[in-house]
């Protein structure tokens, strides 16, 4: 008996060291000293709020509501790395709502200031100067400084749903937690360059899509790529500089609509084309030109006597495809000199 | 009681009261064992230039027994490779050879004094032998990388990763709560208190391959469910690997999970462990950068995910001082690294310590090597052991050492006495 015993606490003493011998299937909780150096964003939705699963470089966060007839609208969380000028926001929507440029003065009527959850937001509402749609649509920004930091939340729709959505709008505004972090803020311009040819630290730096070909740079093009799709159409994209202002914005739009069998316009004309853009915190020009075949996507940039031309060219459809590529990388467009 | 001592003392009571030991005691059993041992050695170095060190190690020395084929190259070996043949590993055979040793103690061996040394030697061997099976059960390594000037209170496993989540929400403290890898390898849903969300684990895998496709591909296979998350938005591609045990191996562990508020699912992510640690991610391609932290927000709280190799937090730091590396002159072959650093205890307490080859620093039962270094990027690496039966190999030692000597004294006293006796009744 005993030694039956014996043998058994033989046998278990042997079973249980094979059996430690495997790994651990545990959950492990614990609180460690705070290392993470990025910007803290939370918020909190609105129930009939939904997030969008993909988001763009230039944002934090993005959300729809949800409606009967599907998504609706478009809320956005944008950091901005350092203070920026309300009126260079504001006309960046302006343009695309039809609206001449803004000035400090004139932009003063629009701003409403507005305390949320102990904190000041500037307020802008801007209706869509093009009455076809009806309700309009209808761009409200709140803008919101802490830190040297800018956050902006614009909220586009038609108007009807704004004006429904409004208490949501403050509620949202008001949960969020704004932590501006150690490191830079990753949604205006990702820092590493992504190619082995951009080291030295005072060459610009951008960031392009994997799938963009990459060909060998010439003394012209700073960056050069080619964007093919399995049909055979192809996108040329370039990123060119030279000192002055080669002739303006003018003289340069023209030329490339040329090459896209678009006619030439004249000043008044040229804001059917343009748009503000902040591109590595300078201000700079958006340039959308489509034609019924071939599309014009180009950023131009004036900087310390220079300028700077980004330049997406080629099949419509492909071209549309790549827009928000295109847009991201000249988000992530850096001069290299600060 | 010494009437009970007596009779447990006595060999041939021993053999009565412990029968069932007898059978397993025989020399015969020692010397197949050991016999099986020496083939097991032989194959595992063969096998290791196939599969690696650690490969090799786990086939074979880590099992219960490994599959081996004969090598083509040798003689016979077009027909005999596709004969899979069982190797006893080294756990059944170190089990098995414990188990006679300590049958053979109790049933073969006299405990008297004159046998003693005997006894000593085997009681060694079979500390070796138990010895080996607790670091295999026991040992862990880990890496500790440090910037220089900056301090470091945790670990890294270099085999096995975790699936954490990461609150960084209070700027003080980040609340982690971290799945095992055992937990991923059994998948399916599980849920703490400590996270605002339920986790289930749909694919984990110890290395993988991936790719970015163009935005018109949809991946295809195991992140075809992806829809958040730096996977979804980088459109990446992931096919399983089997795992490379050989030293310079790189494995890629990958998980695919979804989250689920109660019943309602928030989306699935992917993630993907570097081998080196996470932070090397936004060194390849600022976009995979989020793969050391992918955001997730519930509850006004901020949330990172993040697959990474398995971390042991110390109650203490390690601040790196400085770092010197010395080449053989006119070679790149190094000769020396060393890292000066800074042990920073509990109460403001601290010492400084040099760590080069051969001479690591100890500290609360872990050893720290001196392991790499890469002056140009100014950080260090020590590769960190913890053994807590780092010691028995050397009682076993001093066990057999004694043993023997107790032996040869034993038989050389008997012998001088003997030679004395008969130079006398010569004489």
């Amino acid at each position: 008996m005993q030694v039956s015993k014996f043998g058994n606490v033989l046998v278990m003493t042997a079973m249980l060291f094979l059996a430690s011998c495997g790994e651990n299937a545990e959950i492990r909780s614990y609180s460690a000293p705070n290392h993470y150096e990025g910007p803290v964003v939370t918020w909190e939705l609105p129930k009939q709020w939904e997030e969008n699963p993909v988001v763009s470089g230039m944002m934090a966060g993005s959300f729809h509501i949800k409606t009967e007839t599907g998504p609706r609208g478009r809320i956005a969380v944008m950091p901005f790395r350092e203070t920026v000028q309300t009126t260079s926001i504001i006309n960046m929507f302006a343009q695309e709502l039809g609206h001449s440029e803004y000035n400090q003065s004139s932009l003063q009527n629009l701003i409403q200031e507005k305390e949320l959850g102990g904190r000041d937001f500037e307020l802008i509402r801007l209706e869509d100067k093009d009455l076809s749609d009806q309700p309009p649509k209808n761009a409200l920004l709140a803008i919101h400084r802490q830190e040297s930091q800018t956050w902006l939340f614009p909220f586009i729709a038609d108007r009807d749903l704004i004006d429904e959505q409004l208490s949501n709008f403050y509620d949202f505004l008001e949960s969020t937690s704004l932590r501006s972090g150690k490191s830079q803020v990753r949604a205006i311009s990702p820092s590493l360059p992504p190619s082995q040819s951009q080291t030295s630290p005072h060459e610009p730096t951008w960031e392009a899509p994997d799938h963009w070909e990459r060909k060998p740079s010439t003394r012209m093009r700073i960056g050069n790529y080619t964007v093919s799709n399995a049909t055979g159409e192809s996108l040329d994209f370039s990123i060119t500089s030279f000192p002055g202002k080669v002739g303006g914005i003018l003289a340069n739009v023209n030329r490339w609509l040329g090459q896209v069998d678009m006619d030439p316009t004249d000043e008044e004309g040229l804001n059917n084309f343009l748009s503000d853009r902040i591109i590595d915190e300078k201000p700079a020009k958006l340039v959308i030109a489509e034609s019924e075949e071939q599309a014009l996507y180009a950023a131009i940039l004036f900087h310390n006597d220079r300028s700077w031309f980004l330049k997406l060219m080629g099949n419509l459809e492909l071209a549309r495809s790549e827009k928000e590529n295109f847009l991201s990388l000249i988000d992530s467009f850096c001069l290299g000199d600060h | 009681m010494t009437h009970k001592k007596s009779r447990l003392s006595s060999l041939s009571e021993r053999r009565k009261r412990f029968a069932w030991l007898v059978p397993l005691a025989d020399l015969r059993i020692t010397l197949t064992l050991l016999s099986f041992s020496m083939v097991l050695i032989f194959v595992a170095t063969l096998e290791q230039v196939r599969v690696g060190i650690r490969g090799a190690q786990a086939e074979f020395f880590e099992s219960i027994y490994g599959i081996w084929h004969y090598p083509e190259q040798f003689w016979g070996g077009e027909f005999l490779n596709p004969l899979p043949i069982p190797i006893p590993g080294g756990y059944l055979l170190g089990a098995l050879l414990i188990l006679n040793l300590i049958a053979a103690f109790i049933t073969r061996f006299q405990w008297t004094g004159k046998k003693m040394g005997i006894q000593f030697i085997h009681l060694g061997i079979i500390m070796l032998l138990i010895g080996q099976l607790a670091t295999q059960a026991m040992q862990e390594e880990s890496r500790m990388q440090i910037n220089k000037g900056e301090s470091k209170n945790y670990l890294e496993r270099f085999h096995g990763v975790e699936l954490a989540f990461i609150d960084v929400t209070d700027p003080r403290a980040e609340q982690v709560v971290a799945f095992s890898q055992g937990l991923l390898e059994q998948g399916g849903m599980h849920y703490t208190e400590n996270l605002p969300f339920k986790i289930r684990v749909l694919e984990f895998g110890k290395n993988c391959e991936f790719n970015a496709l163009p935005p018109v591909r949809k991946p295809s296979g195991l992140t075809a469910k992806v829809n958040r998350g730096v996977i979804n938005t980088n459109n990446l591609e992931i096919f399983p690997k089997p795992e490379d045990f050989s030293s310079e191996g790189m494995n890629f562990a990958y998980v695919v999970f979804e989250l689920l508020d109660g019943a309602e699912s928030m989306g699935t992510w992917g993630a993907i462990s570097h081998p080196a640690g996470n932070h090397w991610w936004a060194q390849i391609n600022p976009k995979m950068g989020d793969l050391a932290f992918q955001p997730i927000r519930k509850n006004g709280r901020l949330w990172g995910a993040t697959l990474r190799p398995e971390r042991e937090y110390l109650p203490y730091s390690i601040e790196l001082l400085g770092i010197a590396n010395e080449f053989y002159q006119g070679t790149d072959i190094p000769f020396n690294f060393e890292s000066e650093i800074l042990l920073k205890m509990d109460q403001n307490q601290s010492r400084r310590a040099l760590v080069y080859m051969n001479t690591p620093l100890r500290h609360e039962g872990k050893t720290f090597y001196q392991y790499q270094m890469n002056k140009a990027a100014d950080y260090t690496v020590f590769q960190v052991v913890r053994n807590p039966s780092w010691l028995i190999p050397y009682i076993a030692c001093i066990l057999v050492s004694i043993g023997l000597l107790w032996q040869f004294s034993f038989h050389l006293a008997r012998f001088l006495s003997k030679n004395s006796a008969t130079s006398k009744s010569t004489a």
